[in-house]
């Protein structure tokens, strides 16, 4: 008896830890695709010849870039249209024999790809494998802040220049001395952008007070610190805040805390199928309420799995999401299409997601510095020169994230105009600029 | 319970401590002004929940009383019943939808059946002879593999099965004074109640259904009537996994099943069994059902991000103080098997 009921407690234990290793928090970074720096040798063209029939250049040596993401585990659905997008881009390097530097020497470009396994730890071990064995130049990993944030002390210690593919702005900034993280930049777009459209939004429509859902992970918080700080400064009011699961089936707590609390319209911060299944929800319990979520519900997932529930749901989002319907002369909207078309053609029409084109971005970074390296420098001459470059020349840079304009002070470079404002009509996002409101 | 026993304090703690319960939650629902409604809604919901948590922890009880192991891998046969089911429907068979969807869950528990019962032969039988805890090690690693393989067949994007009623992502809803019902609320409930029926008359009055009751009362015994054991525990993971499919069917048209959804489910499946006193079938329905309304009341009048936390303080409480279930009296926890 005492002998079965060890192994029960035995195994609870062990539950318990499958249980927080499996919720990690997964932060989705909405992101949208696109290209192109025109002055870079750019990876975009993904053209034919291969290079070494081009008897003229000459071959120098083989520069490479990291690259990590959240292949498998709970951050997958982010981290495997990054990896498809590294692919990609190595794809076209290799095609196009490498990045001329500015001597005019051909370097290969070799692409070296891990899974982080989503999980911290694993993270932190690629990334020292990328810096101690492979010497790469520079690395581009993390899907999720978690794992971000744990691999900026390593390569700040390694002086290894270091692009992120998750949200958090602590993955660049030190949040207690606003000091910059030298070594780290990151491309999407931030959760205090979208809270910025919210509050305008909100404002627009008239609401003063405000309820706000979000999912319990490192992504949902942020959503909500986020919206603390915007709202309160334009004066809105957050009467009734909760939490929910990833997993949640059941939200009558929540809904009743919504009815009660006297709201004119919720804010959720979540990804899909949280944030669908919370929009249902509301539909059935407040229907009359408007419904504005953040960047996170971004991909046509959000939409199929809430049904007619998710109609007239609004949103910041990244321009990917409606490119077709931008006005010809936003400065994304090439970037943008193109990256759609290589993409679909590279993964035989995978889904289009932010989350890839946040990838696009970081590697596009990465490929442009190395162009811009000088003969003869040792690795950790390349390396502090290549975050030199990316510091001081991704200037008025559009790619899918938005227009990047990256100084000392801010290593991502964006502002609230990186995203725009869509609203689901018909069972699609379509474009739903302020002029509309 | 004596006239004697009723003096001694320890026997007032339960009853205490329960009213004690109900007048923090109203306390603390006062504070939220939270009027009957909030109420009604919040039990419904988690009659719902609860509903879903025994029918799993049907399938602990079953097995713990045949094998006398607990079996983690519970969880993965709600997942895999839903994935299933969900698969099979939106297969391009050249069905109507609504025969479509009767032939994707009689599909999903059939399929989910058929891996219980693969799971039972090629993991707990060849270790049949090692101890407990080594076979409940095995279920937990059976568990993550099932998830690990369902992530490569699935992915890890969340589906879609249509709601019963309306054969449709929205399903119907019912507003009843301002509280809301769902259809598939309904479903959950006449599923379960049939299941108890079908489960009642298999152990009363089925001869395979008395022979797995007796292996659960003595299996020595058992065995020496002619009853063979390890068919028995063939039979156990069988229904279990049927059991869990059961669950994880009904449930996908108010979630979206992903491959991952079988962790907690199955977890809170547990605790409901653990409540039950895990021998005891009946105890498994009440327990989920407490487990439901006492988590979503609890989650309601506080924040409601702290379901999980709650479940799982329950479950410490029980196993520090009632480790024999609640439906039991005296304190010796009960031998199995």
């Amino acid at each position: 008896m005492s002998r079965r009921f060890s192994a029960l407690i035995s195994l609870l234990v062990l539950a318990a830890m499958l249980l927080a290793a499996c919720a990690p928090s997964a932060t989705p970074e909405p992101a949208q695709p696109q290209p192109a720096e025109t002055e870079a040798p750019a990876p975009t063209e993904a053209p034919a010849a291969p290079a070494e029939t081009e008897p003229a250049a000459q071959v120098g040596s083989t520069y490479k870039i990291g690259f990590a993401s959240a292949i498998t585990g709970p951050g997958s659905s982010l981290g495997e249209p990054e990896r498809n997008t590294a692919e990609m881009i190595a794809d076209q390097l290799e095609a196009q024999g490498g990045v001329t530097g500015p001597d005019g020497v051909l370097h290969p470009v070799e692409v070296i790809i891990y899974d982080t396994e989503s999980n911290p730890d694993t993270a932190v071990s690629v990334v020292r494998r990328l810096i101690e064995e492979d010497e790469v130049q520079v690395i581009v990993a993390g899907s999720l802040s978690g794992n971000s944030l744990a691999i900026v002390p390593v390569v700040t210690e390694a002086e290894v220049p270091y692009i992120s593919m998750a949200s958090a702005r602590s993955i660049i900034q030190n949040p207690e001395t606003g000091e910059t993280n030298k070594w780290a930049f990151k491309t999407p777009q931030e959760n205090l952008h979208s809270a910025r459209w919210q509050a305008l939004y909100l404002e627009n429509i008239g609401v003063t007070k405000v309820c706000h859902l979000y999912e319990n992970t490192g992504y949902g918080k942020d959503t909500f610190n986020q919206a603390t700080a915007a709202f309160g400064e334009a004066g809105l009011e957050i009467v009734y805040s909760d939490t929910f699961e990833r997993t949640d089936t059941e939200f009558g707590g929540q809904m009743a805390g919504v009815q009660v609390a006297g709201c004119n319209a919720v804010v959720v911060g979540a990804i899909p199928p949280g944030a669908s299944n919370v929009t249902v929800a509301l539909r059935d319990f407040v229907p009359d309420l408007p419904v504005i979520h953040g960047h996170g519900t971004c991909n046509q997932a959000f939409i199929d799995l809430a049904g007619p529930a998710a109609e007239g749901v609004v949103s910041p989002c990244g321009r990917l999401l409606v490119v077709d319907m931008l006005p010809d002369d936003d400065p994304q909207k090439p970037v943008l299409q193109k990256y759609i078309q290589d993409y679909s053609e590279f993964t035989n029409g995978e889904p289009i997601s932010t989350f890839g084109g946040h990838a696009w971005d970081a590697m596009s970074w990465a490929v442009e510095a190395l162009a811009s390296l000088d003969e003869g420098m040792s690795l950790q001459e390349q390396r502090a020169a290549i975050r030199d470059y990316i510091e001081g020349n991704i200037k008025n840079w559009p790619g899918t994230g938005g227009v990047f304009n990256i100084t000392p002070d801010d290593h991502l470079g964006l502002d609230y105009e990186a995203l725009t404002f869509v609203k689901v009509e018909g069972g699609r996002w379509v474009y739903y600029p302020p002029e509309q409101w | 319970m004596s006239f004697t026993a009723l003096r001694s304090p320890r026997a007032w703690l339960g009853p205490l401590s329960v009213l004690a319960l109900i007048a923090v939650v109203f306390f603390l629902g006062e504070r939220m002004n939270f009027g009957p409604q909030q109420y009604m809604q919040l039990i419904l919901d988690g009659l719902r929940g609860g509903t879903i948590y025994a029918l799993i922890a049907m399938g602990f009880v079953t097995v713990f009383n045949v094998t006398g192991i607990i079996n983690f891998a519970q969880g993965a046969f709600v997942m895999l019943g839903a994935m299933l089911a969900v698969s099979i429907y939106d297969s391009s068979l050249p069905l109507m939808p609504a025969a479509k969807l009767v032939v994707a869950v009689i599909g999903g528990i059939a399929g989910t059946t058929l891996i219980g019962m693969l799971l039972e032969r090629l993991t707990i039988y060849p270790a049949r002879h090692s101890s407990p805890l080594t076979l409940i090690i095995i279920t937990v690693g059976a568990y993550i593999s099932m998830q690990g393989l369902a992530l490569i067949a699935w992915g890890a994007k969340p589906y879609v099965l249509p709601a019963f009623t309306t054969l449709d992502i929205a399903d119907k809803t019912f507003r009843i004074g301002g509280v809301v019902l769902k259809a598939q609320s309904l479903w959950i409930w006449g599923t379960t109640a049939l299941v108890l029926v079908g489960l009642a008359y298999f152990f009363e009055r089925t001869l395979t259904g008395k022979a797995l009751r007796a292996c659960a009362i003595n299996k020595r015994g058992a065995r020496l009537m002619g009853i063979s054991v390890n068919r028995m525990s063939l039979l156990a993971f069988a229904l279990a996994a049927a059991l869990g499919a059961i669950g994880g069917i009904v449930v996908a048209p108010t979630t979206r099943p992903t491959y991952d959804m079988g962790l907690v489910l199955g977890l809170k499946g547990f605790v409901a069994a653990i409540i039950g006193g895990l021998v005891s079938s009946p105890g498994a329905v009440i327990g989920g059902l407490l487990l439901g309304i006492l988590e979503n009341l609890a989650a309601g009048v506080t924040r409601s991000g702290m379901k999980d936390i709650y479940s799982f303080i329950v479950l410490i409480l029980v196993l520090l103080y009632r480790p024999q279930g609640i439906l039991r009296a005296g304190r010796k926890p009960v031998e199995a098997g």
